[in-house]
């Protein structure tokens, strides 16, 4: 019998301690991620993925791909050496699946012919709230038969799957309407060249450059991109600088950032040179630092350095601020002060042709 | 009911005497530089410096209206939409006046001073214009491109606004392309007007196909920045004003045609147009014949400064905030919204 849970703000313990008692017997869990529904089973347990399969009708040798509780467990169950670990590190957490060789600590129904394994530490607080507590990896599939599209609904999931099959369904964490994000850019590390095997809403060309194909993809690797470099800040607040011509979708950038924030009235600062969103604090616990305030620049109309004076810069470089700052090449002696004073991040879009785009992502600017 | 105004939101410093709908004076700092100090060139020096002027633009604007501060009734000013620094000013100052001299205070949105700005009526109370609910508004500036129901006094709604780019910066910006400087507006309007505004390009018409009333005009700047990349500079500067006159048709039928739709689905006629770039003849003269085919009518700000940041209308539309009791209620925790919306000043 099939037994759904709401995901609620106040439910989160219960749906946590549930889904945890279910993969320990072994059982069968539909639960939200940060693309598609998924279905989770104890990665380390053999008949528990072998009913996976059975639900997937899945053939035998195609890979399924695991999440790991925390990136620094990583070793545990896949071989990493240092130039795979400085690529992991920049991917992860986010959506996207690192294929490597497996140490076979999982079940190697899970693996590919090559013994390799697909690996995913998703940037979402419940899976890793879940899989810190559980302490053992789960499977990273989505919640679908072989072959067909994956859901983002509990109703499209119910009203596709055939009712045998919903019979080995143990727990169904309903988490309502996901965002459309597309399943995971699975990226192959097995070799010295970089392999991009699937194509999600991040795509990379090389560890720190990125490519979108439309604005919506802009959108995502920002929202990818500040994601991860929000809990890196060392306290400081945080501050993008983002340099592009005209047209190139540096707005479009500050727009995907902000939904890590459920902000989502952000407009082109052009005209009043900045404006300033309050981040409701509430929402965010996701081993992020607190942040407080979103400050949106534009310094396209900016003329004189003297004009700095008057924008309020040392007001916006407080703990707590999270600042996009376009056209930051405008910014002269002022980034000094960024730079000492913040963890500066250096994002530079490029055209490439009408759709295309590369985005550049710098820890230290030149 | 005498009102002290004051508006800071952007670049202008502003402050105005209203006493109900009309305006005893009106002073904006940089339109007096021009005339006075430095014949006619604004330093960018001089812009957004609102601390260092706002004391002498009140004191301005109180002397020219022949009054003292103890004279005032309430004291308003504009708390967003804005620039969070410049905004700030304003109302750091209007808090200091209202607690020395004991006066109450009246928070402006700053899109309601435009939506009123069709009725500020100079010092003689001119000119008389009724008041006929509902109304649509258009308001278009280099900051905000938004239509918005204004159905009674201080009751607002908004229809359609921009999601990135406002039409008057997608302006701008075009005009910087051309290899023009701030403010492109006008000069995209005069070269259009050299080419009888004809559309010889036709540039896409940002979200024109798309079933509701938001506007998009990055697209359209971005289609413009090809075409313009394919072109030798001989060819650009060949073409520059067809160019200028296809661009700017196209983010005109953008808004007469997002507005048209409002008028359809909201059946109210009676427009009202507010914001710098209403003062574009071109535009004045599409919207004018949209309401000639729908058979509307159409109020323009009576005064071309109006059109503009200026506190005269803040003024006009803290009157009747006032009149329903909307004031300040803690001046302590009255603090400045950058991204202030309509819909949080409306009255409902």
């Amino acid at each position: 019998m099939t037994k759904t849970l709401s995901l609620l703000e106040k439910s989160k313990k219960t749906v946590i301690n549930e889904t945890r008692k279910v993969l320990a017997q072994g059982g069968l869990v539909v639960f939200p991620s940060d693309t598609v529904y998924g279905l989770l089973v104890d990665a380390t347990n053999e008949n528990a993925v072998k009913k996976l399969i059975r639900f997937k009708n899945r053939p035998h040798g195609k890979a399924i791909s695991v999440f790991i509780p925390d990136l620094n467990n990583l070793h545990q169950y896949v071989q990493v050496d240092h130039r795979q670990d400085k690529i992991i590190r920049t991917l992860l957490p986010g959506p996207f699946t690192v294929i490597l060789k497996s140490k076979h600590q999982t079940s190697k129904l899970l693996e590919s012919e090559n013994g390799t394994l697909g690996v995913r530490v998703p940037f979402y607080p419940l899976i890793f709230d879940l899989l810190n507590i559980y302490q053992k990896p789960a499977t990273a599939t989505s919640a679908n038969i072989g072959g067909r599209s994956p859901h983002y609904s509990i109703d499209s999931l119910l009203k596709y799957i055939p009712q045998e099959k919903q019979n080995l369904i143990d727990l169904i964490v309903d988490g309502g309407k996901l965002t459309r994000n597309k399943p995971s850019t699975i990226v192959d590390l097995t070799n010295p060249k970089i392999k991009v095997l699937r194509r999600g809403d991040v795509e990379l060309k090389n560890p720190t450059t990125y490519i979108s194909q439309s604005a919506k993809q802009t959108q995502k690797i920002a929202c990818f991109l500040v994601g991860k470099y929000q809990s890196k800040t060392d306290g400081k607040p945080l501050v993008f600088i983002i340099q592009g011509d005209l047209g190139v979708g540096k707005t479009e950038f500050v727009k995907g950032a902000a939904t890590n924030f459920q902000i989502t009235n952000i407009i082109s600062p052009t005209f009043v040179v900045y404006y300033e969103y309050e981040i409701n604090t509430g929402k965010l616990e996701f081993g992020t630092q607190k942040f407080y305030k979103f400050i949106h620049y534009d310094l396209y109309n900016i003329e004189d350095a003297e004009e700095f004076r008057y924008l309020g810069l040392d007001e916006a470089l407080k703990d707590g601020s999270i600042v996009f700052i376009e056209w930051g090449e405008k910014l002269g002696e002022e980034y000094k002060k960024i730079k000492k004073q913040a963890k500066a991040i250096y994002i530079t879009i490029k055209h490439i042709d009408r759709q295309t785009r590369e985005i550049h992502v710098a820890e230290q600017g030149v | 009911m005498i009102i002290l105004a004051i508006d800071t939101s952007c670049d202008e410093t502003s402050a105005a005497v209203t006493k109900g709908q009309m305006v005893i004076a009106n002073v904006v700092y940089s339109q007096v530089l021009v005339h006075q100090k430095w014949g006619g060139v604004v330093p960018s020096l001089a812009k957004r410096g609102h601390e260092e002027r706002i004391d002498w633009v009140i004191d301005s604007t109180l002397k020219k209206a022949k009054i003292t501060k103890k004279d005032l009734d309430y004291v308003a000013v504009t708390y967003g939409p804005g620039l969070a620094i410049a905004l700030e000013v304003g109302i750091n100052k209007a808090k200091e006046i209202a607690s020395e001299f004991d006066k109450k205070l009246i928070a402006v949105n700053h899109m309601e001073g435009h939506l009123y700005s069709s009725f500020v009526q100079n010092s003689r109370g001119n000119p008389k214009r009724d008041w006929q609910f509902p109304y649509l508004g258009l308001l278009v500036s280099g900051g905000h491109t938004e239509l918005v129901l204004f159905s009674s006094h201080v009751e607002y709604q908004i229809l359609g606004e921009t999601r990135d780019d406002a039409a008057g910066e997608s302006l701008d910006k075009a005009a910087r392309m051309l290899g023009f400087g701030y403010p492109g507006g006008p000069v995209i309007e005069k070269l259009a007007k050299e080419a009888q505004n004809v559309d010889q390009y036709h540039f896409p018409r940002p979200m024109v196909k798309i079933n509701n009333l938001e506007f998009s005009f990055s697209g359209l700047k971005t289609s413009f920045l090809y075409y313009l990349q394919k072109l030798s500079d001989q060819e650009k500067i060949k073409n520059l004003r067809f160019l200028a006159s296809s661009y700017q048709e196209a983010v005109f039928d953008t808004l007469v045609y997002k507005t048209n739709q409002a008028i359809k689905k909201t059946g109210v006629k009676r427009m009202l147009m507010g914001g710098g770039v209403a003062v574009n003849a071109r535009l004045r003269q599409k919207v004018r014949a949209l309401v000639r085919t729908s058979g509307g009518s159409i109020y323009f700000p009576p005064f071309s400064y109006l059109n503009f940041d200026n506190a005269a209308m803040i003024g006009v539309a803290a009157y009747y905030r006032a009149k329903i009791g909307l004031i300040v209620q803690s001046a302590d925790e009255f603090d400045r919204v950058p991204r202030l919306s309509l819909l949080q000043s409306t009255k409902n």
